[in-house]
């Protein structure tokens, strides 16, 4: 189980990533991960985790049109891939089976 | 406008950013960096987006993001590498004759450079494996007489050869003196070993502290004893095998002298090649002790090089002022003499000392740097080949850039690919160097007696060097090429009316110029050097030297005393013309004496002129001229005892200018008195090297050594047959040893001849360099020219014309480098004939064949190529448009 190892944030990327769909690219993915969680998020760190995500084959990526703002620079969209998809639900599933076994009385008081 | 660059991100951390950015993540990246700062830009200020931007570049600075350093890059280069020497290999093949001339050029220049750098490696090293080398000082000495004894004298005025008490008196005087060690000269011994006889000439004698003053190596016997007693030798390994074969030659008995019986009490390494001083065997200093003793006591007899060392810590410097003072307690006596001493330190004795009467050969500082010269030249002008054959070839690889321009080649590795492809042929060059240097090793061992070995290429030290060398003539070769060929413009080359600059045709004719003034030098200086070499054997030397041969007996008792017996007895061989006896032959070793003559006011003067010892028939045999009173005769039964013949030079020493001036004035020398009877003519009986200085002759029966004998120009081997037989029924116990006159005389020239043939030969590989470049150079500019000479043709030039036009240049180009070069050659020529008294004079004629052979070779060059180019059929050249 333990090569499926998403930390905190990856799994929030992946599923910014995911809520996005075909909009993910840098900016835009800042920009839900900070309405939704309001939490602030720099470009470095979300670029590196990207390219990390990227590298295990989670996420893939595809460039854009160019247009005449950004400076002309292409966007890279980033999509989830099969195995992204799959790990993410591993993750979840895991979450849910962990949650299912919290007794009630835990939250009781 | 402005506008716009108020919007910009920071210039400065944009650039870095796209400095250290992954090349792959760069675009969205930054595209992102820059969507973020416009929408700051817009909802609040400029400043805070600036602001913002920068923190964020700052942030994504971390090992995620940034660039790896080698990995992608690297390869990336090799496979560009692979490719540059893919193309390079191609042009290699393609154009094979002109990538043989630059390799060939260059390697000529390489080997050179390599093997002249033995040579230099090899001079330097001399004595250099002494391990005390650094204490380690000799003596010189000069008696000064006359007037001027007072001035001590001149630096080459100092022998080495000295006498043998002051030595001793060093280590007595001077705490910080350690050892001292003297040497006698090598002169003939006779050796008798196992009744065979040898005539050894390079045995000396030698005080036990040898081995401690030096660093030979001792085979067996103990360093510290070996030659403290009398009676015992030490041999090297090479004459041990010589005397004894295989056995072993310690404890065995070697006589020396008919009766001086010695033990071999130790065997020692050959003395290295690189030594000042050599020697096949070491008779112990104790045996010539027991023999004249008295020698060792007298402060003015001469027969001994002497050597000592300093203790550890002690100071040269401190001894220096105490010389003086040292001749004067010993010899502060001598009325009419004064004696010098100074040190000088062994240490690049071999290059550096002036002193006469050297121990051994000595080096030559200026050839060394002649040579290092050449070589530079030599390698100098293998680049400039290699310059002018690639820029003139630049044309034809225009295109190639123009396209590796166009598809995005940076000019950077532009000029990566040209010094790759001209470090390839360099490298090249380099083995082909190599294989050279083993090829020629056997000649250099010839000339100069180096011998290279395998070791010695295949050590890290001459790798490392040779690898660095390369590395540099590359980059001096390469680096203006491929500089040149990458600044070429696409748009330019590409449409196709490209030419090579102007710049670079005025460098390559400065290039050329260059060449020619090196090796028109070159051709100076070897035209001078054998003009030089020819007048000295052909110089008039003042006495007979053709078909003279010379017997050697050694001093030897019984002969001496029968001499005229014996001259008579050789006389009578056939084919002998005359004999003379002698104690010293013109060309060969002499001894100096105190002589006091008379001077023009009356006074006896001290001087100390050479001295040669003859018979009567000396002074006819060899055909020398009495320019005043006569020479010996049999009938004046008093010459041997009084009468004493000098030579102008030392008429002239005395004041006297007119040789009859001379006649009957008084003399005492070397316990002789009596008057001067004669004047003969100066005759060269040095080299010509040195002027001829002044000499006195007497008639001493009992110091002859020598006979001289005449032959008629018959069988010369049969006349040595028959001397041999009559030597050994005449002599029996010295063995037969002769040589010719002249050959022994012009063995003083033998090091200018070895001089000569290396600088010619290296000479010759300059200019057959040189001319290689010249050739491929022409040929190229010929080709670059055939549509103009075919549109020449068409319109009716003539043969000659088209000639002339294509040689024009090239004569502008050789007068220029004439007018360069004489000067140049001329001083340079002038410095080395200082070194002869007797000098060529500079003739005109040097000059004028230089100029003949340089131009012959220059426009035989050149008008193959244009003779071919203009006899071509116009339509061949003009169809193809």
């Amino acid at each position: 189980m333990s090569k499926h190892h998403l930390g905190e944030f990856e799994e929030i990327v992946l599923l910014t990533v995911a809520i996005l769909r075909d909009e993910a690219y840098g900016i835009a993915i800042i920009d839900e991960m900070e309405s939704r969680l309001k939490r602030k998020v720099s470009i470095g760190a979300l670029q590196t985790v990207l390219r990390r995500l990227e590298k295990k084959s989670y996420l893939t990526s595809e460039f854009g049109e160019a247009t005449k703002i950004r400076g002309g620079k292409r966007k890279r969209f980033f999509s989830l891939t099969a195995y992204g998809k799959k790990v993410l639900t591993e993750v979840k599933e895991q979450r849910m089976g962990l949650w299912s076994a919290v007794p009630e009385f835990a939250f009781s008081y | 406008m402005s506008e716009y660059q108020e919007q910009a991100p920071p210039r400065l951390f944009l650039r870095f950013f796209r400095w250290y950015c992954h090349r792959d993540y760069l675009e969205d990246i930054e595209g992102d960096l820059i969507e973020k700062f416009e929408r700051k830009a817009d909802q609040t200020d400029i400043k805070s987006a600036k602001w913002g931007f920068a923190k964020d570049v700052i942030r994504l600075f971390r090992p995620g993001i940034i660039r790896p350093i080698t990995q992608t890059q690297q390869l990336y280069q090799l496979d560009m590498f692979k490719n540059y020497y893919k193309i390079a290999w191609r042009h290699i093949l393609k154009e094979k004759f002109y990538s043989f001339i630059n390799i060939a050029g260059l390697a000529i220049g390489i080997t050179c450079c390599i093997l002249i750098s033995f040579f230099v490696k090899h001079e330097l090293s001399y004595d250099n494996y002494h391990q005390k080398l650094d204490r380690t000082y000799r003596i010189l000495q000069e008696y000064k007489s006359g007037n001027e004894r007072a001035t001590a004298p001149a630096a080459e005025d100092y022998q080495v050869w000295g006498n043998a008490t002051v030595g001793p008196a060093f280590t007595e005087e001077f705490p910080e003196v350690d050892q001292f060690c003297r040497f006698t000269p090598g002169h003939n011994k006779l050796i008798k070993v196992k009744d065979e006889l040898y005539d050894e000439k390079n045995i000396v004698f030698g005080d036990s502290t040898v081995f401690d003053v030096f660093s030979w190596e001792l085979l067996s016997g103990n360093p510290e004893s070996v030659l403290n007693k009398p009676n015992t030798i030490v041999l090297t390994e090479s004459l041990a095998k010589k005397y004894f074969g295989n056995e072993d030659a310690m404890g065995k008995t070697v006589i020396y002298s008919q009766d001086v019986l010695c033990v071999v009490t130790g065997i020692m390494k050959d003395v290295p090649a690189n030594s000042h001083f050599t020697f096949e065997g070491i008779i112990s200093m104790g045996t010539f002790y027991n023999q004249r003793s008295w020698i060792f006591e007298s402060w003015g007899y001469v027969d001994f090089y002497t050597y000592f060392t300093l203790k550890e810590n002690a100071n040269m410097e401190s001894i220096k002022p105490k010389l003086a003072g040292l001749s004067e307690k010993y010899t502060g006596e001598w009325e009419d003499t004064k004696f010098y001493i100074e040190v000088e330190p062994l240490k690049g004795a071999y290059l550096n000392s002036v002193a006469a009467r050297q121990p051994g050969k000595t080096g030559n500082k200026s050839s060394l740097i002649i040579f290092s010269i050449i070589g530079v030249f030599i390698l100098l002008i293998a680049c400039i080949n290699f310059i002018n054959l690639s820029t003139a070839r630049s044309l034809e690889r225009a295109k190639e850039i123009g396209i590796r321009k166009v598809v995005g080649a940076r000019k950077f590795s532009l000029v990566n690919q040209f010094l790759s492809e001209f470090f390839l042929l360099t490298f090249f060059a380099g083995i082909l160097s190599l294989l050279l240097v083993f090829f020629l090793s056997p000649y250099l061992e010839e000339f100069a007696g180096i011998s290279i070995k395998t070791d010695d290429i295949f050590n890290i030290e001459f790798l490392g060097i040779f690898s660095i060398g390369i590395i540099i003539v590359g980059l001096v070769a390469g680096s203006y090429p491929a500089f040149l060929l990458s600044k070429f413009q696409p748009s330019k080359v590409l449409k196709g009316n490209f030419k090579t600059g102007k710049s670079g045709v005025a460098l390559r004719k400065a290039l050329v110029s260059f060449q020619f003034v090196l090796t028109i030098t070159l051709i100076i200086g070897t035209a001078t050097v054998y003009n030089q070499l020819t007048y000295l054997q052909e110089h008039e030397l003042g006495f007979e030297k053709d078909q003279i041969i010379v017997m050697d007996f050694g001093y030897d008792g019984k002969v001496q005393e029968n001499i005229e017996a014996f001259k008579n007895e050789f006389e009578k061989t056939p084919n002998i013309l005359s004999v003379c006896a002698s104690r010293a032959v013109p060309g060969n070793f002499f001894p100096n004496a105190g002589t006091q003559i008379e001077n023009p006011d009356g006074k006896l003067e001290n001087h100390s002129p050479a001295i040669y010892e003859i018979d009567p028939d000396f002074l006819s045999f060899y055909n020398i001229k009495v320019l005043a009173g006569r020479g010996f005769s049999y009938d004046h039964y008093s010459d041997s005892v009084d009468a004493l013949i000098i030579n102008n030079a030392a008429a002239k020493l005395w004041g006297y200018n007119n040789p009859e001036d001379v006649i009957g004035k008084k003399f005492d020398q070397w316990g002789k008195t009596g008057k001067v009877i004669g004047v003969v003519d100066d005759f060269n009986y040095q080299s010509l090297h040195t002027e001829v200085g002044p000499l006195t002759l007497r008639f001493e029966p009992y110091s002859m050594a020598k006979f001289s004998l005449k032959l008629s120009t018959g069988d010369i081997h049969s006349t040595i047959a028959n001397l041999e037989d009559k030597w050994n029924e005449l002599i029996p116990d010295r063995p037969f040893t002769f040589y010719f006159i002249d050959d022994s005389f012009d063995k003083q020239y033998n090091s200018d001849e070895k001089f000569a043939q290396l600088f010619s030969s290296f000479a010759v590989l300059a200019i057959l360099i040189a001319f290689l470049g010249l050739f491929g150079l022409t040929t190229y500019t010929t080709a670059q020219r055939t549509k103009e000479i075919g549109i020449r043709k068409v319109m009716g030039a003539s043969l000659r014309s088209i000639v002339i036009l294509l040689s024009k240049d090239l004569s502008k180009l050789l007068l220029l480098s004439f007018v360069i070069a004489i000067p140049i050659s001329w001083y340079a020529t002038q410095q080395w004939l200082e070194g002869f008294a007797y000098q060529a004079p500079i003739s005109l004629s040097v000059y004028i064949i230089t100029a003949f052979i340089i131009s012959g070779i220059a426009f035989g060059t050149m008008s193959w190529q244009s003779i071919k180019a203009a006899l071509q059929n116009p339509v061949d050249s003009l169809k193809n448009e």
